[in-house]
């Protein structure tokens, strides 16, 4: 699969089209190691010689390669966002696993997607870049992977509901962004707050709707 | 798959999205894991470049012969013989792969293009690199830590 979105250019402020695709292979992964990770490690230093411990992103030691492994894993998906012949962002989803119920009472025991990891490029990451002293470059690429992470429970019978444990830098984005509804911590993935979109907050995000 | 057209979506999302993170998959402690994976990767690095110059001896090619063999730029091959820091393109390592008849995967981890969370792969890498020393001719000790860790490769 392989379709157009709008991101948008914080350079410009305008909309440019991107390729959004699922055929992610393991040259991707390399791509994140090679151009990303250098990026994400300097940026780190140079917060952590300021004193901005609190900036420092929890997901620098990424590493995609390592799961190279699981693009061969049929119940896996993965998403890329490309533009410019570069990488933006990333994202691998389970569709069946540990991960893959519903904790929220209201829907408890029902199935969902969970997404196992979320990464934007480092030079779309205002936080990074002012690090480097530099603008970030574009904007949205993270709720264009969740919106395909939604899609993707339409298309699995289920209704769009989601499930992720966020980081705790990146708990506002998913509470306010996307309106996922927080449950809880949990203590079986390093305490990291669990997630949910219901159907109706699916639908709200993918259309908008307040 | 439908997305979303609406220029509005785009750009309420993009106020929201800004300066968020928004990476999802699990915390570690310090920078210093990161400098500690860099260091095995320098190891599984030296195994890769003894795998292919005892390689290229053991079929009495020169570094050219080898190149036109593989299908791979020389300058390339000389690069990664002689550059640690030098990262190989995946197109010349799944060449070298095929050539050696080992998965292209298990290369990308030894020539550092990818990382393998797997020690006896990176112990297995570690020995070979000990083992190859740069002489002129293929030792027997060499022919032998060739062939078993080529076998290894496969095998895994």
């Amino acid at each position: 699969m392989k379709t157009r979105v709008h991101i948008i250019d914080n350079i410009s402020g305008k909309p440019v089209e991107a390729e959004l695709f699922d055929e992610v292979t393991v040259e991707h992964f390399i791509e994140t190691q090679q151009e990303w990770r250098p990026i994400v490690l300097k940026a780190a230093r140079q917060l952590a010689a300021r004193g901005s411990h609190q900036l420092i992103p929890q997901h620098f030691h990424w590493d995609w390669t390592a799961k190279a492994p699981e693009l061969k894993v049929l119940a896996n998906a993965f998403y890329g966002v490309r533009y410019e012949n570069k990488l933006q962002g990333l994202m691998k989803l389970e569709t069946v696993g540990q991960f893959c119920t519903c904790r929220l009472p209201e829907q408890a025991g029902k199935a969902l997607i969970y997404v196992d990891y979320v990464e934007v490029a480092p030079w779309n990451l205002k936080a990074l870049m002012s690090a480097l002293g530099e603008k970030p470059r574009y904007n949205v690429i993270g709720s264009r992977l969740i919106e395909a992470a939604v899609l993707r429970s339409k298309e699995e019978d289920c209704k769009g509901r989601i499930g992720l444990h966020s980081l705790p830098m990146t708990e506002s984005f998913y509470i306010k962004a996307c309106g996922m509804t927080p449950v809880g911590r949990d203590p079986a993935k390093q305490n990291l707050l669990w997630l949910e979109h219901t159907p109706e907050q699916a639908d709200k995000f993918l259309t908008g709707a307040r | 798959m439908k997305f979303n057209s609406d220029p509005e979506w785009l750009k309420r999302q993009a106020a929201l999205e800004d300066n968020c993170f928004v990476s999802v998959g699990g915390l570690v402690s310090a920078v210093e894991d990161l400098e500690e994976q860099t260091q095995r990767a320098t190891a599984s690095r030296t195994a890769f470049v003894s795998l292919l110059n005892l390689t290229r001896r053991e079929h009495k090619l020169t570094w050219e012969q080898f190149s036109q063999k593989l299908d791979v730029d020389l300058a390339e091959l000389i690069e990664i013989e002689n550059d640690e820091t030098y990262k190989p393109t995946p197109r010349t390592v799944t060449k070298i792969a095929h050539f050696l008849h080992v998965p292209p995967e298990k290369l990308f981890v030894l020539s550092g293009l990818a990382r393998a969370h797997d020690r006896q792969f990176q112990e297995a890498a570690l020995r070979f690199a000990a083992r190859s020393q740069p002489v002129k001719a293929l030792s027997s000790e060499e022919h032998e830590a060739l062939k078993e860790y080529v076998k290894f490769l496969c095998e895994r």
